[in-house]
């Protein structure tokens, strides 16, 4: 199935996937508490890039982590199609990329994505090496299967905890910041890599950034939290046809977008778009 | 299994810059001799100032042997000396081994529940604070003659560097890499052997780096006070004669056992732990 018709089906289930009920959360208590979120509502349908934008402390990681049940959110609820984080995680709905690549040092590459197959009880042997090789080659990573993580550049190792994160074939991709400690040349390529790859599997992602320009390029919808404590700013749908290519964002569309998203980072109050 | 794979050859094609395996090997070896160079030329200069001084001022040879004298006896007895050095040797290792394997176990059944640490913790505090000289002439004791009562001790003072190093490896996870694995929802043996253990290694090696030298003292202590065998009681015994060339060889087999033992120790971190940050900077003096 290609992505435009997958696209299409999304809009016509328009089926929640991941539901937000209330969700607040507060890290200590007494005088050390600190509200991380409060009262976030949402609903993420399948198959929907969803980036979350806002400034730094304002809740992203706390909001990928109680969806991955990494975190138990002190207020509220998060259901994955009515099952609860933790059901969801025992059922391996779940992938991830962080900003650190977090790979196993002792492991090649390839070594590494097959982590995620050995961490899985159900999965069987025969395709597994087969799987290995094609994932390292979809990230473009195909002379380095056997280069261990010092061998290898920030961006190549964020590549191979992306084709680990596959490996788990995720319905539910979790991604904190992935390209956040990239640079400025490398960033976008990642992006439209990661464009590529998504749209060629039925994923669901959760994109946590802080670039507005990632944000857009990547994104079907962008949840704009508000500095700490987070709360949803508003949600902007992206309306940029796909796939999305190299230059999009050159577009005026595009500019509208990110004019739009700097403005309510900054606390303004949503004005009709002008497109 | 992979771990135990040694430094793989860099090709061209690979972004970080690297030299042929050949290269590198002689690169090792011209390090060897660059590192060995200057100690070597600085014993032998001090080794003959000695001999000068000692013959030239005239002192006793109960008081300080020349090096010749030492030479003479060490190369004239060597059969002597090296079946000693091997017993103490022998035991050194044995009571090292058995202190890591204790000390492992230990650290992981601390690492394991928070009240068994505070539990075992104090008795290896304990362990630690008390001198091992104290407790030699106990084990003698207890343990009777033999290779066995040293093991014990070279055990006991092995013990402690190595449990606490490895229970701080096996707390000392990347947190990031953890929730990795529970995220993909990992059974409790897999976080272990596939990223506890792992992780723990580079503590592990600092310990032995600490703990294999301690394991020859603590042979050396125990052979003092069982005057049968090893080159703890050659000392013994050649202090009783005050025989000063027998006592000095001795010494010296000691430091060639100690120094081979941390060469070796530090060889197979090297191929162990090629992956750890520690083993990447360049070729440090
Ligand atoms: N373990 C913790 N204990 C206490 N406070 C925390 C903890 N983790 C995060 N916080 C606080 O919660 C807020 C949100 O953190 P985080 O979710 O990491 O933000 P973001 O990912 O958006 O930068 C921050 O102000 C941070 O200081
Ligand atoms: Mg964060």
């Amino acid at each position: 199935m290609g992505r435009g018709d997958w696209e299409q089906s999304v809009v016509e289930n328009r089926k929640p996937h991941v539901t937000f009920r209330g969700l607040t959360h507060e890290y200590g208590n007494g005088d050390a508490r600190v509200t991380a979120l409060t009262d976030i509502d949402l609903e993420i349908y399948e198959g929907e890039f969803v980036s979350i934008i806002g400034p730094s402390g304002c809740g992203k990681t706390t909001l990928l982590r109680i969806v991955g049940d990494l975190l138990t959110p002190t207020h509220g609820t998060v259901r994955i199609d009515h099952a609860t984080p933790y059901e969801a995680r025992h059922q391996r709905l779940f992938g991830a990329v962080f900003q650190d690549a977090a790979l196993l040092p002792w492991r090649t590459a390839a070594e590494n994505v097959s982590l995620s197959f050995e961490l899985n009880r159900d999965a069987d042997g025969d395709d597994k090496n087969r799987d290995v090789d094609e994932l390292l080659d979809t990230v473009g990573l195909g002379g380095f299967h056997d280069s261990y993580p010092y061998q290898l550049s920030g961006g190549m190792k964020q590549r191979v905890a992306l084709a680990r994160a596959l490996a788990a074939r995720p319905r539910i991709l979790l991604m904190d910041e992935p390209f956040g400690s990239l640079d400025e040349i490398t960033r976008p390529d990642m992006g439209y890599e990661l464009l590529r790859i998504w749209e060629g599997r039925p994923t669901t992602v959760l994109f946590v950034t802080h670039s507005i320009v990632e944000a857009v390029m990547l994104s079907d919808r962008v949840i704009v939290l508000s500095p700490r404590p987070g709360e949803i700013v508003d949600v902007v749908d992206i309306e940029l046809s796909r796939p999305r290519l190299q230059f999009i964002e050159e577009s005026q569309e595009f500019a509208d977008y990110t004019a739009l998203m700097r403005g309510l980072l900054k606390g303004a109050r949503r004005e009709p778009l002008a497109v | 299994m992979s771990l135990l794979q040694s430094k793989p050859a860099q090709n061209d094609t690979m972004p970080v810059g690297g030299s042929s395996p050949q290269s590198r090997h002689f690169a090792n070896l011209s390090r060897f001799a660059r590192r060995g160079f200057f100690p070597i030329i600085t014993l032998a200069a001090v080794g003959a100032l000695w001999e000068v001084i000692v013959r030239v001022s005239g002192v006793a040879e109960y008081l300080v042997p020349t090096p010749s004298a030492v030479w003479s006896r060490l190369t004239g007895d060597l059969g002597y000396f090296l079946f000693h050095g091997l017993i103490t040797l022998y035991e050194s290792l044995g009571g090292f081994a058995m202190g890591t394997v204790v000390a492992v176990v230990a650290a992981g059944v601390m690492a394991h529940s928070r009240l068994l640490e505070r539990t075992v913790y104090p008795i290896a505090l304990l362990i630690k604070v008390t001198p091992i000289v104290a407790i030699a002439p106990l084990f003698v004791i207890w343990f009777g003659f033999g290779s066995f009562p040293k093991m014990m001790i070279a055990a006991l003072i092995t013990f402690f560097p190595v449990m606490v190093n490895t229970f701080i490896g096996l707390r000392s996870v990347n947190p990031t890499t953890m929730d990795f694995f529970r995220l993909l929802d990992a059974g409790q043996a897999h976080v272990l052997f596939k990223l506890r253990v792992p992780s723990a290694l580079p503590y592990l090696f600092a310990a032995f780096r600490i703990a294999v030298p301690l394991s020859v003292i603590g042979a050396v202590v125990g052979e003092w006070f069982t005057g049968d065998r090893g080159l703890g009681s050659v000392i013994i015994v050649a202090h009783h004669n005050i025989d000063m060339p027998t006592l000095f060889s001795a010494i010296a087999v000691l430091a060639c056992i100690g120094l081979g033992l941390t060469g070796i120790t530090a060889l197979i971190e090297r191929r162990v732990l090629f992956w750890h940050d520690s083993q990447q900077s360049g070729p440090g003096l």
